[in-house]
């Protein structure tokens, strides 16, 4: 852990040590394989949309699985998530956010059905009014 | 042309929010007049207006924060006045007036009183905590401050163009829905909040980025202080919340404007969904408030009983198990709702558990206080004033978290004073005990004792009797939000709760009369060493105020509390440690896009409140050209030389050694 006087230091840092001009070919290439990736899965997924190779109700599911094999790409390819000991803040980072997001949707899903379990059907509310 | 505005929008009949209105912009414009006339305006342009400096952000957030205190308070007055007497009577408030006030009292306390408030002490103290000269993106700093400052300013023209919001603090549907409340007022809340929420998500960004990547040579995560260690926490649940606030809203937006069906009551839309998100954000939020005003009391306890803080681990687990618990609770607020007896257990229990982090810091500060030689300053007292209210406090939330109960006391007035009893009591004195704190620190002075003790008597006392006999009436049945009454049983009670506020007018009399005195009696209060309290944590080694850079040489930190030991080393050796090597120091230059940026983004909220579309393309433009001129500037950094760094510095340790020569301490 080092400092600076600001956060424009750590693009500096960034910067030199990608400095030289092969390392941003490579970074290029990552970029390229991710793009690629990334539209194939988005191909995909317009295609299971509409294809009837896949039994009608697995659609949303497969959807599903596409739209987090996305997730996974840009993480990877685009926001440059690795295992390596300098990226253990954003490892975190990204546990907490899946944690908490598992959460609220996990937390809303179980309350809605119980909700919506519980009103009464529409009919009988008005005819509670009358 | 003006889309829905019109000279209608101007309450001409109405003269209580016209004169209000009419003071507040004759105010405004001679404030204005006075800068001109000084020839004060480049000094503030250059050193204020367009500052990326977090300690001068930190300290316009709590001005912004103070003023909208005073706001909110003048509300709250009015509100207390008419059901003082609005007794088988209308009072002089008509409903539609008083529930705009509700509404608008609710809203600015929490994110534009509060929220400022508790920014900008993290604005203004964690770097130096930190030791280190700024944040991590400081012109991104500057452009959260002005965003916040443009919705304050929307909800106060709401005051004299059009109304607000009469839905209460959170606008719930199917009452803000266009078919119930087809006026600007819901708009208004929505764009204020809207804009300002960016802002606050920006803060958040800002402040982990610099907390987990940014800290003095050798500050370990358990070697940070606890106000830094809570602002984290604050900051994460910032994070996680806020998109969920934003998502929510504009989900409420895209029905009013754009006639979709999320939360109406027709075409498939569930008003019980907008119930459920929006307190998934809002209980995290009253978390983000309560964490870093524990953070203040930590500081604070520790500093005044002269004694580390006990139990430091245990603090920092319990502040990131609230951190993560205050997700698992967010349907406490709508036990009533009718999710049934499984879902309600849960999340009662859930509830309940999260009082234990609370309770363990309770014991921590109990035990700082125990064997302590303590101060009782200002800060001390609204500390120690806090530990007594607080967990009073905690206890009615904790039988609100009661299903059973809560299907008794939901909505009552019973919970109104509960949320007051931890927000007023727990955050807000927490607030006052840190301005206090930190005072000197900012401005090179302290302030005046006596005036600050007398604002905490009559603040407490004022708390009691105003938020006391809410419990009573609330459990005598009481609903909140009542405009006029017919209850024999409550009137006297409520009457009581008004002398209650006017003590409260008397001490914020006196908190006023406090500042006043202290800057003229500024010499004889000023701090001269810049470690006024005989502090404990980094932010005490610097001047008071500390120059632009914060530190001269960046701290290399070797221990917990390693201030405190260096002081004692200092002291048992009688001199300094060796005069360091001093380089030039590389700063952000100050940019005025943060301002233009806002000013922008208020054009955008009125336009969009107001249906004036060209305005808003137009504002859109002006906020992006700023992006791109501002990215395209190619000097970002400007350098102090060497000398001058070591000619302020050694003036510094000049004062310290003096104090070492002459044994002399005047710590309060
Ligand atoms: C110590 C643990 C706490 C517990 C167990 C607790 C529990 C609760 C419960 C169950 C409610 C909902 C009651 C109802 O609507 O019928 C509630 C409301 C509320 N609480 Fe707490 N609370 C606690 C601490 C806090 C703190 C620290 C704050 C703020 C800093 C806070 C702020 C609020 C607010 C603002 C509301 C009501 C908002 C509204 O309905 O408009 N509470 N609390
Ligand atoms: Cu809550």
């Amino acid at each position: 852990m080092t400092a600076h006087a600001h956060g424009d230091d750590l693009e500096h840092e960034e910067d030199d040590r990608g400095g030289a001009s092969d390392e941003h070919m490579a970074h290029l290439g990552t970029y390229a394989l991710g793009l690629v990736l990334a539209t194939g899965l988005t191909i995909a997924s317009f295609w299971v949309a509409k294809t009837h190779l896949i039994y009608d109700p697995g659609v949303p599911m497969a959807l599903a699985t596409l739209a987090v094999a996305q997730m996974g790409i840009h993480l990877v390819f685009f926001l440059h998530l690795t295992t390596a000991p300098d990226n253990t803040n954003n490892i975190l980072a990204l546990a907490f956010g899946l944690l908490i997001v598992g959460l609220v949707i996990f937390g809303s899903v179980w309350i809605m059905d119980h909700l919506n379990h519980n009103m009464m059907p529409m009919q009988q509310i008005m005819q509670m009014q009358r | 042309m003006l889309g829905k505005l019109s000279w209608s929008a101007i309450p001409f009949d109405q003269p209580i929010p016209l004169i209000a209105g009419a003071v507040v912009v004759l105010l405004m414009l001679g404030a204005l007049a006075l800068v001109l006339a000084k020839g004060w305006m480049p000094y503030l342009w250059k050193e204020w207006i367009t500052s990326v400096d977090h300690k001068r952000l930190g300290i316009m957030y709590v001005l912004l924060g103070l003023l909208m205190l005073l706001r909110g308070f003048i509300d709250a007055i009015m509100m207390r006045a008419q059901q003082a007497v609005a007794y088988h009577a209308q009072g002089y408030l008509p409903p539609e007036h008083y529930n705009q006030v509700f509404s608008a009292h609710g809203t600015i306390m929490v994110l534009f009183a509060a929220m400022p408030l508790v920014i900008g002490l993290m604005n203004f103290v964690v770097p130096l905590q930190l030791g280190v000269r700024d944040v991590a993106f400081p012109t991104l700093n500057s452009v959260s401050f002005w965003l916040t400052a443009t919705g304050a300013l929307l909800v106060n023209i709401s005051l004299v163009v059009g109304e607000f919001a009469r839905t209460g603090w959170l606008p719930y549907p199917p009452l803000s829905e266009l078919r119930y409340s087809p006026g600007v007022g819901v708009d208004y809340y929505l764009w204020a909040v809207q804009i300002s929420g960016i802002g606050t998500l920006l803060t958040g960004i800002n402040f982990v980025t610099t907390i987990l990547k940014i800290r003095a040579p050798g500050m370990t995560y358990m070697r940070m202080p606890m106000f830094s260690w809570t602002a984290l926490a604050s900051c994460l649940l910032i994070l996680a919340a806020f998109p969920v606030l934003t998502a929510t809203l504009a989900m409420l937006t895209l029905d009013r404007y754009l006639g979709f069906h999320f939360f109406t009551n027709e075409a498939g839309g569930n008003a019980m969904m907008f119930m459920n998100l929006i307190w998934a954000w809002g209980h995290p939020e009253v978390y983000i408030l309560v964490l870093p005003a524990f953070g203040i009391y930590s500081e604070v306890i520790s500093t005044f009983s002269g004694k580390p803080l006990f139990g430091y681990r245990s603090m920092v687990a319990a502040t990131l198990f609230i951190c993560v618990v205050s997700f698992m609770t967010w349907l406490h607020h709508f036990f009533t709702m009718g999710a049934g007896g499984d879902v309600n257990a849960a999340f009662g229990i859930s509830t309940s558990i999260i009082a234990v982090g609370t309770g363990v810091k309770i014991y921590n500060w109990l035990f700082t206080m125990y064997g302590g030689r303590i101060r009782f300053t200002t800060p001390m007292l609204w500390s120690m004033g806090f530990l007594t209210t607080f967990i009073t406090g905690g206890l009615t939330g904790v039988l609100l978290a009661v299903p059973p109960a809560d299907f008794i006391l939901h909505n009552s007035m019973f919970l109104v004073a509960h949320f007051h009893h931890v927000i007023v009591a727990g955050v807000v004195f927490a607030l006052l005990a840190g301005i206090e704190f930190w005072w000197p620190k900012a401005f090179g002075y302290r302030l005046h004792e006596g005036w600050g003790k007398a604002t905490f008597w009559f603040s407490i006392v004022g708390f009691y009797v105003t938020f006391m006999p809410m419990y009573v009436v609330g459990i005598l049945g009481m609903t909140r939000r009542l405009q006029h009454y017919d209850v024999a049983e409550w009137h006297w009670w409520l009457q009581i709760s008004s002398v209650g506020v006017l003590i409260l007018i008397v001490a914020a009399g006196c908190q006023v009369a406090q500042l006043l005195v202290s800057y003229i009696r500024r010499e004889e209060l000023k701090d001269i060493t810049g470690d006024p309290w005989n502090g404990r944590t980094l932010e005490w080694v610097t001047t008071s105020p500390p120059p632009v850079y914060n530190f001269a040489v960046l701290p290399q930190v070797i221990d917990t509390e390693y201030y405190w030991e260096l002081k004692q080393r200092a002291f048992e050796q009688a001199r300094l440690s060796e005069e360091p090597k001093y380089e030039a120091i590389e700063m952000p230059r100050n940019s005025p896009t943060g301002f233009v940026c806002a000013f922008f983004a208020t054009i955008i909220g009125f336009a969009l409140i107001w249906h004036i579309w060209w305005l808003m393309i137009v504002g859109l433009i002006g906020a992006y050209a700023t992006f791109v001129v501002f990215a395209w500037r190619d000097v970002p950094e400007y350098m102090i030389p060497a000398d001058e760094v070591a000619q302020q510095d050694r003036a510094r340790r000049a004062a310290r050694q003096h104090i070492l020569n002459t044994g002399e301490v005047a710590w309060q």
